[in-house]
């Protein structure tokens, strides 16, 4: 094994240790707990620039991984690795963490409410989000994907707003259903690999040589086969966290609810666990069974594009807003991922990342408002542009970047997603393609009301612009709009190679379908 | 006649008793418990110091003997074989932890010193009870321990509600017995012997077995369901949890129902699953319905409780139905059996921990912990929440904790058997019970605490009870190959 094998293990638990300098931490200096925090994220987003920089983009499979025996007469083992798929989304959570942390630094004369439990529970969420991207085994997937919802239970619980316990709990028992149900998925999987190799096993390389039983010939052949029921169970745990209409509910609650940085590793990293699932798991090891629903997820995903963006329309508080425009965009993800068609594929992966960088720098302004003015009512805003130039345009571009302009992250996302998708489902991306426009009025509704206009408060005199904390996580966010707008490349090469071996033997597998 | 006729043992080897050394060491260490236990002033701290020795030399003894050979004594009924010493190692330490627990617990209830010697008795009884395969003998083990768990159960002279809990439980208790006994009586009529191994020989040779032998079966596993606190036959469950004081009820839940559950389990695959006889099929089903309406039922009732010991006490019935599912697995799986103490193991853990946590925030003569009472209290006290927490989420089967490993143990097995429809609703009710888990730790964290209700007991007892199944909870969920590999070298 090379030297930086262990050099996976470092990112994923990187966080914890940090979490535990924290709890030890003597008061004296508990007032440094932020940057503490701060500290650590950057030290795990070093990490990661490492992993990038030794990451070989040539190589299609997995690599870097590192093994550890955990419990390997259950097939139950400690394996990491990284491939183009996860690294993008790695090295978002990286970047994203440091960033999170520094746009939601409370001001000052704040109260900062149990500050050492808050910074333990961010760390410990990192753990979870880098562990559940780099796992290569269903087991450790499975253990990570649960181990996120306990600092994020605690985040919206704790520091959360008022009707925080119940959004809390509902987020909290909806992503339960979910995964239990693909735990049982899980069960029956080892059972297979135990039956088929003599040991059993949940390796991803193992399951990748499995064929589950599929018979498409009617409807009634395909419910009887064991693939459709896996690939349910895994797909209902993972459109629930997507959220896919119509198991989204939870998602306006968790974010109205939860505390600014918790929203922002919400949007940012915690949505993606789904489309990452369904991406790394759900599809390509029931490829027949995947297809077979495919147009059901279209559907559902267009439906959810638009009926997200008409939400989001008819919302005065604006974070609530926010969630639901998550809804609408990670509804094209939905439509990208069941066209099994490589350009939409590949459009799917880029708009994780975008959509992580338009949500969390949305979801960053929120907080700057609402720390400064303690509410999050459109109506109550009005005309702030002259008083706060500079988050205007921080403001302006995120919006831009979350309508998918052409030079915006948002574009190289949804325009190979509807390209791709167009060209076998013509009639779905109709829809979809509404969605974009829906998605300017609304976005730009909420920026009007927000910045333009007449004054409507008089308390403005003492609203602060943005402080340079805050103007080096947006300028930061900004480089990464443009960056992957002008240079698309630059940012995705390394995957290129991962995306392009995904999506052929996806396709050979359910057989010619688009034009690749 | 002979002293040999009557008293079949006539001489014993150093082997046979070098594995009865524990049970003389507990039966000796009770009888001087309640020698010292009348000390005027210093009953308790005496009772208590003798007794956590006696304990703990049965459990040395009980290792040392692990490592020696086997021995089966008269004529197979008792035998000693690393499996049933390895659930005696258990059972013994779960009655360490019981009277650790009530130190501390015993002069605030008011619980006379006697109460370390009862909990010796019935450690004797749960040893005697694992490791014999006697229809008769195993009833003699079963009223050892009942006997001595019913005296602890109304030991709370303060209180009326342990009072009605003791008699509650001794008369249904009584009754489960004499079913027990009567349907040993009519198994013995049917099939001619009392010994396990015996009759198990008999139905597989003879796939029609008489219809009296069926009555006798169905009550024998109506008396052990009736032990482990499944649906039907729960009433007595929330009410003795609430009126036992606290530290009587988290051995109960821990010790007893291990016992239980494994004698049960013992009955079953020598009794019940036998794939020749066609009428034991019923059975077969019979507890499959069981296990489902104990999930349902339990987990359900569980989330209208607003006291916690009553609230777990339903949460209780929850996991029999989980148990129960991994006994019906028993019969196509040789795994299922392993993950069932495994789970038993793990869930004795969780529950001393809980319970102990509890204990230490109750007022005097309290029947329960209202909810109300515990807001906020994980801020005041992080630790403790700290260690409620992991046990709650021990009980909910979420992963970093070892009731995970159980879950999954105890699943993954019997998806293997193919019970896959009840796994899923196993599932699905687990899911109900992660909502009245949550909600304990809900307001232990996120509530304010309304007022000063709960007030913090100093007692180092249920502190280092909690701290050690705390410990365990944690290890054996991260790091649990060793006692999987253990639990699996001792079943084969």
């Amino acid at each position: 094994m090379e030297t930086s094998s262990c050099l996976l293990s470092w990112i994923i638990f990187s966080p914890l240790l940090f979490a535990l300098v924290a709890l030890i931490l003597p008061a004296a200096l508990e007032s440094k707990l932020r940057t503490l925090t701060l500290v650590q994220t950057i030290v795990s987003a070093l990490l990661a620039v490492v992993m990038y920089w030794e990451f070989d983009g040539t190589i299609a499979t997995a690599q870097l991984s590192h093994l550890v025996l955990w419990l390997p007469e259950w097939g139950i083992n400690y394996l990491v690795s990284i491939d183009g798929i996860s690294l993008p989304l790695v090295m978002l959570t990286a970047f994203v963490s440091p960033l999170a942390i520094l746009g939601t630094w409370p001001l000052e004369g704040v109260e900062r409410k149990k500050e050492k439990f808050f910074v333990m529970m961010l760390m410990f969420l990192q753990t979870g989000m880098y562990g559940t991207f780099l796992s290569s085994d269903l087991f450790l997937f499975y253990f990570f994907w649960e181990v996120v919802l306990i600092p994020m239970f605690f985040l919206i619980g704790i520091w959360g707003g008022k009707e925080r316990i119940y959004a809390t709990v509902k987020f909290f028992l909806y992503t339960m259903v979910g995964s239990l149900l693909m735990l049982v998925a899980i069960f029956f999987i080892l059972k297979t690999t135990m039956d088929t190799n003599g040991t059993p096993s949940a390796t991803f390389e193992t399951i990748r040589t499995l064929s589950f039983a599929f018979d498409g010939t009617s409807f009634e052949t395909v419910m009887k086969s064991p693939q459709t029921w896996l690939f349910l169970a895994f797909a209902l745990a993972f459109v629930i966290k997507v959220p896919m209409v119509p198991f989204h509910t939870w998602l306006p609650d968790a974010h109205v609810q939860a505390p600014t940085v918790g929203s922002v590793f919400l949007a940012a990293v915690l949505l993606k666990l789904g489309t990452y699932g369904l991406m790394r798991i759900a599809i390509p090891f029931f490829p027949q069974a995947a297809h077979y629903f495919s147009e059901f997820f279209i559907l559902m995903g267009v439906i959810g594009i638009i009926y997200g963006a008409f939400c989001a329309l008819a919302q005065t508080d604006f974070k609530k807003l926010v969630a639901y425009s998550s809804v609408s965009h990670m509804g094209y993800i939905m439509v990208g991922l069941f066209a099994f068609n490589k350009i939409a594929i590949a459009g799917s992966l880029y708009q994780m990342i975008n959509h992580g960088i338009s949500a969390g720098g949305l979801f960053m302004i929120v907080g700057f408002l609402y720390e400064r003015l303690h509410t999050r009512n459109l109506e109550e805003f009005g005309g702030l542009s002259k008083v706060v130039p500079v988050m205007a345009i921080a403001f302006m571009i995120m919006t831009l970047s979350s309508v998918a302009l052409p030079g915006s992250n948002g574009f190289v996302g949804e325009f190979p997603i509807l390209l791709g998708a167009f060209q076998v489902h013509p009639m779905y991306v109709l829809f979809a393609g509404t969605g974009v426009i829906l998605g300017a009025v609304y976005a730009l509704k909420a920026y009007q009301m927000v910045m333009l206009g007449p004054q409507t408060r008089t308390d403005l005199d003492h609203l602060h612009d943005l402080n340079t904390r805050e103007i080096i996580a947006m300028v930061v966010m900004t480089i990464f709009v443009f960056g992957i707008g002008f240079f698309p490349k630059a940012f995705f090469w390394k995957s290129d190679a991962t995306l392009d071996f995904y999506s052929t033997s996806l396709i050979q597998k359910v057989g010619s379908n688009g034009n690749n | 006649m002979e002293i040999t006729d009557i008293f079949p043992l006539q001489s014993l080897s150093t082997e046979e008793i070098l594995n009865l050394l524990p049970l003389f060491s507990l039966s000796f260490g009770a009888i001087f418990t309640l020698i010292v236990g009348t000390h005027k002033t210093k009953g308790h701290g005496y009772a208590f110091l003798i007794s956590f020795v006696f304990i703990f030399l049965a459990l040395f003894q009980i290792t040392y003997a692990l490592f020696n050979s086997d021995i089966s004594l008269l004529g197979g009924t008792l035998n000693f074989s690393p499996f049933t010493k390895t659930l005696s190692l258990m059972v013994t330490f779960f009655a360490l932890i019981g009277t650790v627990l009530s130190y501390g617990q015993d002069k605030k209830e008011g619980l006379l010193p006697e109460l370390y010697a009862l909990i010796q008795f019935a450690a004797a009884g749960m040893i005697l009870m694992v490791s014999t395969s006697h229809l008769l003998f195993m009833f003699i083990a079963l009223e050892i321990m009942s006997l001595a768990i019913y005296v602890l159960v109304s030991m709370r002279r303060g209180s009326r509600f342990s009072a009605e809990a003791g008699l509650k439980y001794f008369i249904l208790g009584g009754l489960a017995s004499a079913m027990f006994l009567y349907g040993s009586s009519l198994v013995f009529g049917a099939l001619g012997s009392f010994q396990l191994t015996a009759l198990e020989d008999v139905l597989r040779s003879n796939s029609n077995p008489p219809i009296i032998f069926l009555i006798g079966l169905g009550l024998i596993v109506s008396a052990m369901l009736f032990k482990v606190g499944a649906f039907p036959f729960h009433g007595w469950l929330p009410d003795v949890y609430q009126g036992a004081s606290t530290n009587v009820t988290a051995f109960m839940g821990a010790a007893v129902k291990f016992t239980a559950f494994l004698a049960f389990a013992r009955i079953a695959q020598s009794l019940i699953f036998i794939d020749t006889v066609e009428s034991l099929k019923w059975f077969q089903w019979f507890i499959w319905f069981i296990a489902a309406a104990s999930m349902i039922y339990g987990n359900f009732v569980a989330i209208a409780q607003n006291e916690l010991k009553r609230m777990l006490a339903y949460s209780t019935i929850a996991h029999t139905g989980y148990l129960l599912l991994g006994l019906q697995s028993m019969n196509y799986s040789t795994d299922a059996g392993q993950s069932l103490v495994l789970y038993l193991f793990f869930y004795a853990f969780a529950n001393l921990g809980a319970f102990s946590v509890i204990s230490l925030f109750e007022e005097k003569n309290q029947k329960d912990l209202h909810i109300e009472q515990i807001a906020g209290l994980g801020v005041k006290h992080p630790v403790l929440g700290f260690f409620m927490t992991v046990f709650l989420l021990s009980m909910a089967g979420i992963p970093l904790t070892s009731g995970f490993i159980g879950k999954y143990g105890l699943f993954s097995s019997a998806v293997a058997a193919g019970q896959i429809p009840l796994v899923i609703v196993a599932v699905l009710t687990s899911v109900v019970s992660v909502y009245y888990y949550l909600r304990v730790i809900v307001y232990l964290f996120m509530k304010e605490s309304t007022s000063d209700l709960a007030i913090y007991q100093r007692m180092s007892g249920p502190v280092l009870a909690a701290f050690v199944s705390a410990v365990a909870t944690l290890q054996f969920g991260l790091f649990p190959r060793a006692i999987i590999n253990f639990v699996k070298l001792i079943t084969n």
